[in-house]
């Protein structure tokens, strides 16, 4: 790979060079602006990326121009609703890109021929009303469990797969009373939602079938699958650390990484921090019900690229994301940015071992994206944020019970979502 | 010599920079934030006013409005718990200092003392949120993790950080304090005590009122303490947000939230007119009769 790598932007430069002394004149390479959120990536784009690309198109050069990532919503709105903006947005998923395209910020893709390489599932993130694609797939994040293989082997634990096994686990690191069961707290109530309960919820409310029933209004959150699931997330409670109220989401790592707890709950992007310290570490998916249920897992799509609607260099952008779109680049990223994984249809290699033990869970299981996020957050109160408010509130009063919380996530997502109103 | 009007010209020029940067930075945006606020600026058809609907919006939606009138009435307790720690403790701190006790060391307290409010709030969120980790910290009770007591957690660490403004107001009114009129009461056989009360203490009454206010426009802009905690959604339940963290939260919309310009320009309207009714009323009504006891 890496001959090659070497090689074809060698063969190119050179036959550039012989086809120059013919006679047609170099153009002036035309400069594309791409806006992300990523400040931290800016070393990857412009020291690997970009230069990769730019060694097989020496007629485009890519600005990589982040944005501070929580301005950068209101950044690109007012951006692009005045007439300005990067040529290339990368676009969030789900219902604020929904709200983006209806905006008409963003030029169809339709007819790129990369696009070839996503099914549709990895596409609909980022597609229109009219389901057409507006942002090609970069990059998802999944969610697991890291555990200290270290600590499993001195008490002799084997790595749970079902609930009942999940809670076993727990049970004899309690027990054993040296380590943490769970480094997890609830003063972050992002990850509640995130790292928790749309983790191991899937496996109960079936996750496509749960989550898209919730979308076209079959289903409903006092159902008793989801019910279920938010009671599963609450039995965590006894496992957590004391003072797990006040924990945040920095003190849990630390926790993990220092060797003091055996589980931590958490999301593929903190890959490099957990190993930080040069742990042992594992990662195992969210266990099922039942020993023989079919496995599930959080898969978000957390990355697109589309082109603005009123760039003046749509055929240069196009060409960038035909190559995004291809191997090349996918390996790049996800190897430059471990705990980003690709969407593409197409096999990727990970050369970070965890990263590729994340990779592996994803074999055999449906993959489904956080449950909120969809559709079910337009509106106000945004279902995402009022499960991260109520989670917190069950993980930190204890007189709250599940079946209260999926009410009230119920009461307020009825209150303004059409399926869900009668 | 210089005419009158040659003079207002001079004047002006000498105004100029100052003003121009206070224009374009500070009255502009505060205007076109206004302007905004009666826009729907997002949208397919452009800009279009709207009058006062992202107003009714802002007070009539069952959820915006619920959020909108916890974060005030959290907002009032931000600025209540500071009023009633941080001036008592200054004025404590300030007639110490001044009290002649401390001799040579007055200085050093002095700078000591003062010091926390130069700090950068991160640094002093960041601090105290490790005091007070039941993990590693010095209380095992979560304090920040639990609704009753998170907030007044966050004001009292603000507090801590900020004593030393009304402090330094007190200190240099007290020793504004005429000597003759302290050694004639010691002459008529007053205490410390009876000094401090009967002299000194009226004389420096008047910088009440200016803390207070100052420390009511301080708090009502405030967020950054909130926010370097608890980030733009500050829990648990809502119960740390403040009129700031409201605003953020709307204007700049999150990862999984929209940015709602309108909405959050409507909210900074409402909160520039709750700091600037009250601070006018204030330098209306009571400042300008304090001016006459002032020595």
């Amino acid at each position: 790979m890496r001959s090659i790598n070497v090689s074809v932007p060698l063969a190119a430069t050179l036959g550039v060079m012989f086809a120059g002394g013919v006679g047609a004149a170099f153009a002036d390479p035309v400069t594309i602006t791409l806006n992300s959120w990523r400040t931290e990536d800016i070393a990857v784009w412009q020291d690997t990326i970009l230069p990769a690309f730019e060694a097989k198109h020496p007629d485009i050069k890519v600005e990589f121009a982040p944005i501070n990532t929580n301005e950068y919503n209101a950044a690109i709105q007012s951006q692009i609703e005045g007439g300005a903006g990067g040529d290339l947005i990368t676009c969030r998923p789900f219902d604020v890109n929904r709200e983006w395209i209806k905006r008409g910020y963003f030029e169809s893709l339709e007819g790129l021929p990369g696009l070839a390489n996503f099914d549709k599932t990895s596409r609909a993130a980022w597609s229109g009303a009219d389901d057409k694609a507006y942002c090609l797939p970069v990059a998802a994040v999944l969610a697991g469990f890291y555990y200290n293989a270290d600590i499993f082997k001195e008490l002799g634990l084997k790595v749970p797969t079902t609930s009942a096994e999940f809670i076993d686990v727990l049970q004899a690191i309690k027990k054993d009373g040296r380590y943490t069961p769970l480094a997890y707290g609830a003063a972050e109530s992002w990850q509640l939602a995130y790292n928790g309960l749309y983790s191991i919820g899937p496996a109960y409310w079936k996750g496509e079938e749960g989550r898209l029933g919730l979308i076209d209004g079959k289903k409903k959150l006092t159902d008793p699958e989801f019910v279920d699931a938010i009671a599963a997330f609450a039995a965590w409670k006894p496992f957590l650390p004391a003072g797990q109220e006040s924990l945040n989401y920095a003190d849990m790592t630390q926790l993990f990484t220092l060797g003091k707890a055996a589980i931590l709950p958490d999301g593929s992007w903190d890959i490099n921090q957990v190993t930080s310290t040069n742990l042992n570490v594992g990662v195992f998916g969210p266990p099922v019900p039942k020993a023989g249920d079919k496995r599930y897992l959080q898969e978000m799509p957390d990355m697109g690229i589309g082109i603005n609607a009123k760039s003046t260099h749509k055929e240069a952008a196009k060409t960038f994301l035909d190559w995004v779109a291809g191997p090349e680049f996918q390996e790049l990223y996800v190897n430059a940015a471990p705990g980003f994984f690709a969407m593409s249809s197409k096999p990727v290699t990970y050369k970070n071992k965890l990263a590729q033990d994340f990779a592996d869970l994803k074999k055999g299981a449906e993959l489904t994206p956080r449950l909120a996020l969809d559709r079910l957050s337009a509106g106000t109160p945004p279902l995402d944020d009022e499960t991260w408010r109520l989670l917190q509130v069950m993980f930190t009063k204890s007189d709250v019970t599940p079946q209260q919380v999926a009410t009230e996530l119920q009461a307020g997502l009825a209150s303004w979502y059409g399926p869900q109103k009668k | 010599m210089i005419s009158p009007a040659a003079a207002y010209r001079n004047l002006l020029l000498f105004v100029l920079p100052a003003l121009a940067v206070y224009l374009v930075f500070a009255v502009l945006p505060l205007a076109t934030s206004i302007v905004m606020s009666f826009f729907q600026t997002s949208g397919a058809s452009g800009d279009t006013f709207v009058g006062f609907a992202n107003y009714v919006r802002l007070f009539t939606h069952p959820t915006i409005s619920a959020r909108f009138w916890n974060a005030l009435l959290n907002n009032m307790q931000y600025f209540a718990i500071h009023l009633i720690v941080e001036v008592p403790m200054g004025l404590l701190l300030a007639a110490l200092l001044t009290s002649g006790k401390l001799a040579r060391s007055e200085g050093i307290y002095r700078t000591l003392l003062f010091i926390p409010a130069t700090l950068s709030v991160v640094i002093v969120g960041f601090v105290w949120r490790l005091i007070i980790n039941p993990l590693w910290g010095l209380v095992g009770f979560p304090l920040l993790g639990t609704e009753s007591t998170a907030l007044t957690t966050i004001s009292l660490m603000s507090v801590w950080q900020y004593f030393g403004i009304p402090m330094v107001f007190l200190y240099s009114a007290l020793l504004a304090v005429p000597n003759e009129l302290v050694e004639a009461a010691n002459i008529d056989g007053a205490g410390g005590w009876t000094t401090f009360w009967k002299i000194k203490f009226p004389l420096i009454a008047p910088q009440f009122g200016l803390i207070a206010i100052l420390t009511y426009i301080w708090t009502f802009n405030g967020f950054d303490l909130v926010f370097a905690l608890n980030g733009s959604a500050p829990g648990p339940n809502y119960s740390t947000d403040i009129l700031g963290t409201y605003f953020y939260r709307t204007f700049f919309g999150s990862s999984g939230q929209l940015a709602d310009l309108d909405l959050g320009s409507a909210v900074a309207t409402v909160i520039f007119l709750t700091v600037l009714l009250v601070t006018a009323a204030y330098f209306w009504l009571i400042q300008r009769r304090l001016k006459s006891y002032s020595v």
